[in-house]
């Protein structure tokens, strides 16, 4: 009797019951898209985060770069002019550890020590800069004589007035700049560093041997630019590394054009003994906090950042589409699921109104409050599950929509944050090659997880329970003489 | 048998205190059948609805074979209607979604009868009022005195004691109301009932074995030996 009253009420009054599903459905549907496009923007930023530091890092460890009072430590290169005939080419290469001062190596065993740390690793970020090409002499020629001098060097020779009177002609230099990244990784610790970002698409990584083996893997862009392959050979500062593999970045974007051993990068960044980065895994999530105020405590000086820190340097559209789900997306969520909540409990309570007779003559043939309350709340939780059914159809909808148009959102990184988060820029412990603030751009996508769709039901279940509560209530506060007296 | 003494029924409606029942005795034998006559707003409708167990009295007692009605907690209230009391109403009342035979359904459902058992026995109710060929029609699809005919069946189907009807031909012509009244006098007879029944049809009342008149909440019955 329970189904077929159900099931003939819900087919009398299928407007009303459309109505209620409907405003749940919509409600149910935000809340999935709304879910979905914030865990889509989660992952965005996840992405963006690990292209800085890696996947399995929590923190990074850093000390922050001192003001530079003077120029002195701006690279200088230094070359000898030759013969204007002559085709031979100089070079001369600069090795700076980027962004920040170092810290000692043993820094990295004082980190790994601390309670809560899972496991620690150094990393030093070096820039490159080289110079070559070929820089010759002018020429002095001289007035009236015809005859040529050859000059010290571009510009007027300075003689005197005694001398034959001549102007520097000819000579200059024609020089290529090429300046990129190098990052010194610890190979004994393969799940930390901002290597593990990438994936190796040829030849091998490291192997835990190759503490100080002259091979660099390459990341796949820089490797294309400049025509590397597996087996190449190249030189930072006179030194040849062997190219055992190429990387590709997850995100698009590398943290550094090329990986040595960490012991390489200390030799020719003459850092012996030094890193820019320590780089932390907590032994669980919760305890990233507690990590990082023992490391501030227990080891003065340093910068601690964790990936929550740098999450909030994330600007640009990325950003604001992010506060937006989570603050507007959110708020109009809940707006609209509590008007929907609201409006299926008023319209079960006013269907119970309209039929005040009928459950009055129910119960004077002896059924129970119980029995009526538990037909209109069957009644409303069948509007509800009807209405999550429709709404988890529309969000799914509405997130394959979001998913199939994927709208570029652009991410800005460390940009005019990075002292705060960083201690400089680069955010994050300052990966390697992020001199300045960085822009990624992400593809936003719109994960439905089971836990979003559960969520949905769960939602629906509530909404047709808080309507069922409504009517219920009404219908097990009638009393049949009431009901019956109320009719005639 | 019922036995109602000194009840009396007041309610406020805004700052007026109406007295629906002022004192009311009467005595309702097994098998009796009693009309109730009275002019509008005297008070008979809530004197059946005091002895249906639909409403409290604010003094007496409304004792049904013993049991004060008045007094006993609403479970028990409502398990002696479900079993006992059987109502026909002026509008029928009908659910208007459920067929003729679920209709007549619903009154088993608190007595816990499946579902077998169940249309098996409203469809014998319905035979017995003349609608063996309507089980499944709607109320919608039937006249008034069918209607009604579900409505007795609805309530004489769980076999009850008393039979209580609140005008049941008030919304009906003269051919049904006749068609009606002798299918109420036939069941009475048949199943050994106590039958009340509130009427403001003069021509009905004259018929009743004992009739008793509501004005202004007080209470008078005679005798119609000739009827009876």
């Amino acid at each position: 009797m329970f189904f077929t009253y159900l099931r003939r009420e819900l087919r009398r009054r299928r407007k009303a019951a459309l109505v209620v599903a409907s405003g749940l459905a919509l409600g149910i549907a935000l809340v999935i898209v709304v879910n979905s496009v914030s865990s889509g923007m989660g992952k965005a930023q996840e992405k963006v985060l690990q292209s800085l530091y890696g996947l399995g890092t929590d923190m990074t460890v850093t000390k922050a770069a001192e003001p530079q009072a003077s120029g002195s430590d701006r690279p200088r290169f230094q070359f000898d002019a030759r013969d204007s005939g002559s085709d031979e080419e100089q070079s001369s290469d600069v090795v700076m550890v980027q962004g920040f001062e170092t810290l000692a190596g043993s820094t990295v065993t004082k980190v790994g020590a601390q309670s809560g740390v899972s496991d620690a690793a150094g990393g030093l970020s070096l820039q490159v800069i080289k110079v070559d090409g070929q820089f010759t002499r002018g020429q002095v020629q001289q007035n009236g004589n015809g005859g040529d001098q050859q000059g010290a060097g571009p510009g007027p020779s300075g003689g005197t007035s005694s001398e034959p009177q001549g102007e520097v002609r000819g000579g200059g230099a024609d020089f290529d700049v090429n300046s990129y990244s190098v990052f010194g990784t610890d190979v004994t610790k393969p799940a930390l560093g901002p290597l593990t970002s990438s994936k190796i698409t040829s030849g091998r990584t490291f192997t835990s041997t190759e503490t100080d083996a002259k091979v660099a893997v390459v990341d796949s862009a820089y490797a294309k630019e400049k025509k590397l392959k597996v087996g190449s050979t190249v030189t930072i500062k006179s030194v040849k590394f062997k190219v055992i593999g190429v990387a590709t970045a997850d995100s698009g974007d590398s943290a550094a054009n090329l990986y040595i051993p960490l012991e390489q990068a200390q030799t020719i960044g003459d850092a012996k003994n030094k890193v820019t980065t320590i780089y932390v895994k907590a032994t669980g999530s919760q305890r990233i906090d507690a990590v990082k105020s023992a490391i501030q405590k227990n080891i003065p000086g340093t910068t601690v950042t964790t990936s929550a820190d740098l999450a909030d340097t994330v600007s640009g559209s990325l950003s604001t589409a992010s506060s937006l789900a989570t603050t507007v997306g959110k708020w109009l969520s809940i707006a609209v699921l509590v008007a929907a909540f609201l409006v299926a409990g008023l319209l079960t309570s006013s269907a119970v109104s309209r039929r005040v007779r009928e459950f009055g003559t129910l119960k004077a043939l002896g059924w129970r409050s119980g029995r009526v309350t538990r037909q209109v709340v069957g009644e409303a939780m069948v509007n509800g599950l009807l209405g999550g059914a429709l709404g988890i159809a529309l969000g799914l909808a509405g997130a394959y929509a979001v998913t199939a148009v994927s709208p570029t959102l652009q991410a800005q990184l460390g940009g005019g944050a990075g002292g705060g988060t960083g201690g400089g820029p680069g955010g994050f412990g300052g990966g390697p090659g992020r001199a300045a603030a960085k822009t990624l751009d992400v593809a936003l996508t719109a994960p439905v997880s089971v836990t979003t769709v559960a969520i949905a039901v769960g939602l629906a279940v509530t909404g047709g329970l808080i309507a069922g509560a409504f009517g219920g209530w009404r219908a097990s506060r009638l009393r049949p003489a009431d009901a019956l007296r109320r009719v005639e | 048998m019922y036995e109602l003494r000194n009840v009396t029924k007041r309610y406020t409606r805004g700052k007026e205190t109406v007295h629906a029942l002022e004192g009311v005795d009467l005595t309702i034998a097994d098998g009796d059948r009693l009309v109730i006559q009275g002019p509008t707003g005297g008070g008979k409708s809530t004197l059946l609805q005091m002895l249906g167990g639909l409403d409290r009295p604010t003094e007496g007692e409304v004792v049904l074979d013993g049991t004060d009605l008045a007094r006993l907690p609403e479970a028990r209230l409502t398990k002696i209607r479900s079993e006992n009391i059987g109502f026909v109403f002026q509008s029928f009342n009908l659910i208007p979604t459920l067929t003729a035979q679920e209709n007549v359904e619903t009154a088993l459902v608190p007595l816990g009868a499946k579902g077998k058992e169940r249309r098996e026995l409203a469809a014998d109710a319905l035979e017995s009022v003349g609608l063996g060929e309507r089980l499944g029609h709607l109320p919608g699809e039937m006249s008034g005195g069918q209607q009604q005919r579900v409505a007795i069946a609805r309530a004489l189907v769980k076999q009850p004691k008393v039979l209580l009807a609140d005008e049941p031909t008030g919304n009906l012509d003269e051919s049904m109301r006749d068609e009606i009244m002798d299918v109420l006098e036939r069941m009475w007879k048949e199943l050994g009932l106590t039958f009340i029944m509130v009427t403001h049809d003069s021509s009905i009342a004259k018929k009743a074995p004992r009739l008793a008149t509501i004005r202004k909440g007080r209470i008078s019955v005679e005798e119609n030996t000739t009827n009876s």
